[in-house]
């Protein structure tokens, strides 16, 4: 809009809608009032010319009527002259009766000075004339000196032409007047046309400018408003408003206002919907979609188009069974999604299926979605895909299985072997014993075999329990009891039991114990066993020992348990074999020793499945055996004393 | 003063079960070298059950590992042939030295447990205490009936 017509516009634009209101109405019937007022004055100019025509027509008229009269009272006067006849006399009177009111009627009708001039001379006129014809009259009555009466009539013709002059004067003086009033008339008549007109155009016009005003001014803001409502409805941004100061301006301040407080309010949870939609959908290692309260998916992220191979165009709208395999796809899918309604979530692995058919193991949480009526809005479904995971831990569940059936076979194994073997030493020992029960009865050499049979059938039965031990052990299906043990007590206790077995064999036992507490995790009967065997052996081949010690102390994260004698010592080309089962290194042929040659197998088994380590070392002098046990953690408690004191 | 005479004990029905021939044998000389007049021996379990029925013995000395039928089976079928109120004991005898054949031998009903090979003494010795124990156990019932 051009600079100077906008601060008119604003004026008006700006005044209240009651106002415009008033001027749409009034401006028209100012209109119309005065085309009425014109109307009027044309009306009243018309009837006045056409009055003025009227008399002019009249006073033409009453001019012919006295010319008339005066002529008939002539004709009157001039027929009794010549007759003497009083006939003739009556029309010169009934003339001359006529005549006042005539001439009065035309002194009322003449308005025009020139008009009025010519009248008063044709009064004079007249009254000549009727003082003439009275005389003529008069003479014919009294003589009948025809000369005078001649010189009378004469003069009084001439009157009569004088009269007619001035009338034919006055008449042309009335025909001009006439037909300027006439032409007023005509003239009226057409300013009148003119001015109505006028009024019906300026009256179709001010219609016309109410109604564009109407339209083009508040009908169109309204409407602007009505689509600014709209568009506020729909969220989308107002068009231009200008700043007006009457109702609608106000009314769309307002809408303005409202806009952008709501698409603040908006833009704000856009951003965060969007923060959230960037989070969800970077996600790569989760499958996160909706579904809605069927089942058919609404959304779809990138870790579930990595995870299933569907992109969002392809999956949305159909429903999340078609992710199930098919023995599964009849009943899981709805059987997720009403516990998922019944619970709040609902969590299941196993099998699912990508867009390419290949399978996956999934860990799959459905939540249902609520709103805060508590409706059900549709569900939220998180997948992972753990199939790395789950085909591990299948490695593993049969790596198990096979380790447990390899364990099972081999303690069925090792059952089966104890009882074949043992069955027929079971006959052979019992039987044995029954002859040594009636020894009496036998022959002196029997006896003497019978004695040989039980020694070693015993000594097998011992191979025996030492080797399933050993079996046991390495199978790693013997009971391993580990707990938390006080080292010095459990050194006292196979000190005690192994003290008259190194006393049997002249020795003397010296235990040194640990300066401060030390703690084990192991099983105390095999520790037990270990030292006890250590000490028996030394016992056993300590050849010209004095003193056997068994010491226990602290080396690095270990304790370490050592066995040492001061006798003859082992030959270092023994070492090697030391530890070899069933090797006695010799010592079979001493009919006086007796063993099995498996006892330090069986210990390093033990000190093995244990945690720790065992070897020999050779001292300048005797022999030195010591193994390795690992120690407790410091929050481990110490085992309850009823325990320390058992075996 | 004994509550139970030898004679008593002596006199008593044995059932052995073993498929060891053996083994039977080894189990009937002790017994009879105890002086055990009445020993019945089977080496084929599957008869065992209608033995049991059949010869109603005092005491059973039962192997566990055999064929087609094992030990822990005729302790199952045992129990469910005899009343609740009778003292029948079965002694175990078992190469197998597994502690949970043990518990699961004594779990089932059996009285008491041994382990093959075995002192014959020792054995002897459980038998004759199984019996008393069964005397007692009788006599005690008969009292109750007589009493009732």
């Amino acid at each position: 809009m051009p600079a100077p017509f906008r601060l008119p516009t604003r004026l008006w634009t700006d005044r209240p809608l009651t106002f415009k209101g008033v001027v749409v109405v009034a401006v028209p019937l100012l209109v119309l009032l005065a085309a009425l007022v014109s109307l009027y004055g044309a009306s009243t100019a018309e009837v006045q010319a056409e009055d003025d025509v009227r008399r002019a027509f009249a006073i033409q008229r009453d001019t012919h009527r006295v010319h008339a009269l005066l002529a008939e009272a002539a004709a009157g006067v001039r027929g009794y002259a010549l007759t003497r006849e009083e006939q003739f006399l009556d029309r010169y009177r009934q003339a001359e009766a006529e005549l006042p009111a005539t001439m009065a009627r035309l002194d009322g009708a003449i308005r025009d000075p020139q008009v009025r001039a010519r009248f008063e001379r044709l009064r004079g006129l007249t009254a000549r004339k009727q003082e003439g014809l009275r005389q003529i009259a008069a003479l014919a009555e009294r003589s009948p000196d025809t000369a005078e009466l001649r010189r009378a009539l004469r003069a009084n013709t001439q009157v009569l032409d004088a009269m007619r002059a001035e009338i034919d004067a006055l008449q042309q003086r009335e025909s001009v007047l006439l037909a300027e009033r006439t032409a007023r008339v005509e003239d009226v008549r057409g300013r009148f046309l003119v001015v109505t007109a006028i009024s019906a155009v300026l009256g179709l016009l001010g219609s016309l400018a109410a109604v564009y005003l109407f339209s083009t001014g508040i009908v169109r803001r309204v409407r602007v408003l009505e689509h600014n409502a709209t568009r506020l409805a729909r969220g989308e941004a107002l068009g231009e408003q200008p700043a007006e100061s009457d109702e609608i301006g106000r009314l769309a301040q307002r809408l303005a206002r409202a806009s952008a407080l709501l698409r603040a309010r908006e833009h704000a949870l856009r951003e965060s919907e969007e923060r959230f939609r960037l989070v969800v959908d970077q996600v790569r290692d989760y499958g996160i979609f909706a579904l809605d309260a069927d089942g058919l998916v609404v959304s779809w992220n990138q870790g579930a188009e990595r995870i299933k191979g569907w992109r969002a165009g392809e999956i949305l709208g159909q429903h999340f069974s078609r992710f199930y395999p098919p023995e599964t796809r009849a009943h899981r899918p709805a059987e997720m999604l009403a516990q998922a309604r019944r619970h709040g979530t609902a969590e299941d692995e196993g099998w699912r299926v990508r867009r390419d058919g290949s399978r996956f193991w999934a860990n799959v949480v459905i939540t249902a979605l609520r709103d805060e009526h508590g409706a059900l809005r549709g569900f939220a479904k998180v997948t992972r895909d753990i199939s790395e995971r789950h085909r591990a831990e299948e490695t593993l569940r049969l790596a198990r299985e096979e380790a447990v059936a390899a364990s099972d076979a081999k303690s069925v194994f090792l059952s089966r072997t104890s009882h074949e073997l043992r069955t027929p030493l079971s006959a052979i020992l019992g039987f044995g014993q029954l002859l040594e029960l009636d020894a009496d009865d036998l022959p002196e050499r029997h006896r003497a075999a019978v004695t040989h049979i039980m020694a070693a059938a015993r000594h097998l039965l011992a191979l025996i329990d030492d080797l399933l031990d050993i079996s046991a052990i390495e199978a790693g299906g013997a009971e391993l009891r580990a707990e938390a043990l006080d080292l010095e007590a459990v050194c006292r206790q196979a000190a005690s039991l192994a003290a008259p077995i190194v006393a049997g064999a002249g020795l003397r036992l010296t235990v040194d114990p640990p300066r401060r507490p030390l703690r084990v995790v192991a099983d105390r009967r095999r520790v037990v066993q270990v030292i006890l065997n250590l000490l028996a052996n030394a016992a056993k081949y300590h050849g010209n020992g004095t003193t056997v010690t068994l010491t226990a102390r602290q080396e690095g994260a270990s304790a370490c348990i050592i066995v040492e004698d001061d006798g003859v010592g082992i030959d270092p080309a023994h070492a090697p074999r030391l530890f070899t089962a069933f090797d006695r290194l010799g010592q079979e042929r001493r009919s006086n020793v007796e063993g099995t040659g498996l006892g330090l197998a069986l210990s390093r088994s033990m000190v093995q499945s244990m945690g720790g380590a065992m070897a020999h070392e050779r001292p300048d002098r005797g022999a030195r055996f010591w193994f390795t046990l690992p120690l407790a953690p410091p929050d481990i408690p110490a085992p309850r004393r009823s325990e320390e004191t058992e075996v | 003063m004994d509550l139970v005479s030898g004679a008593d004990i002596l006199a008593r029905r044995i059932l052995v079960i073993d498929d060891e021939e053996a083994n039977v044998l080894l189990l009937r000389s002790v017994l009879e070298r105890e002086g055990y007049r009445d020993i019945h021996a089977l080496t084929d379990p599957r008869r065992a059950l209608d033995t049991f029925v059949d010869l109603k013995p005092d005491l059973v000395l039962l192997d566990l590992m055999m064929p087609e039928v094992d030990g822990f089976q005729l302790l199952e079928a045992f129990a469910r042939h005899s009343r609740a109120d009778d003292f029948r004991p079965v002694l175990v005898l078992t190469a197998d030295t597994a502690v949970e054949a043990r518990r699961r031998a004594l779990s089932l009903g059996a009285k008491d447990f041994v382990t093959k090979p075995f002192d014959v003494v020792e054995v002897a010795l459980r038998i004759a205490n199984l019996l008393e124990t069964r005397i007692l156990y009788e006599r005690l019932r008969q009292r109750r009936c007589a009493d009732g």
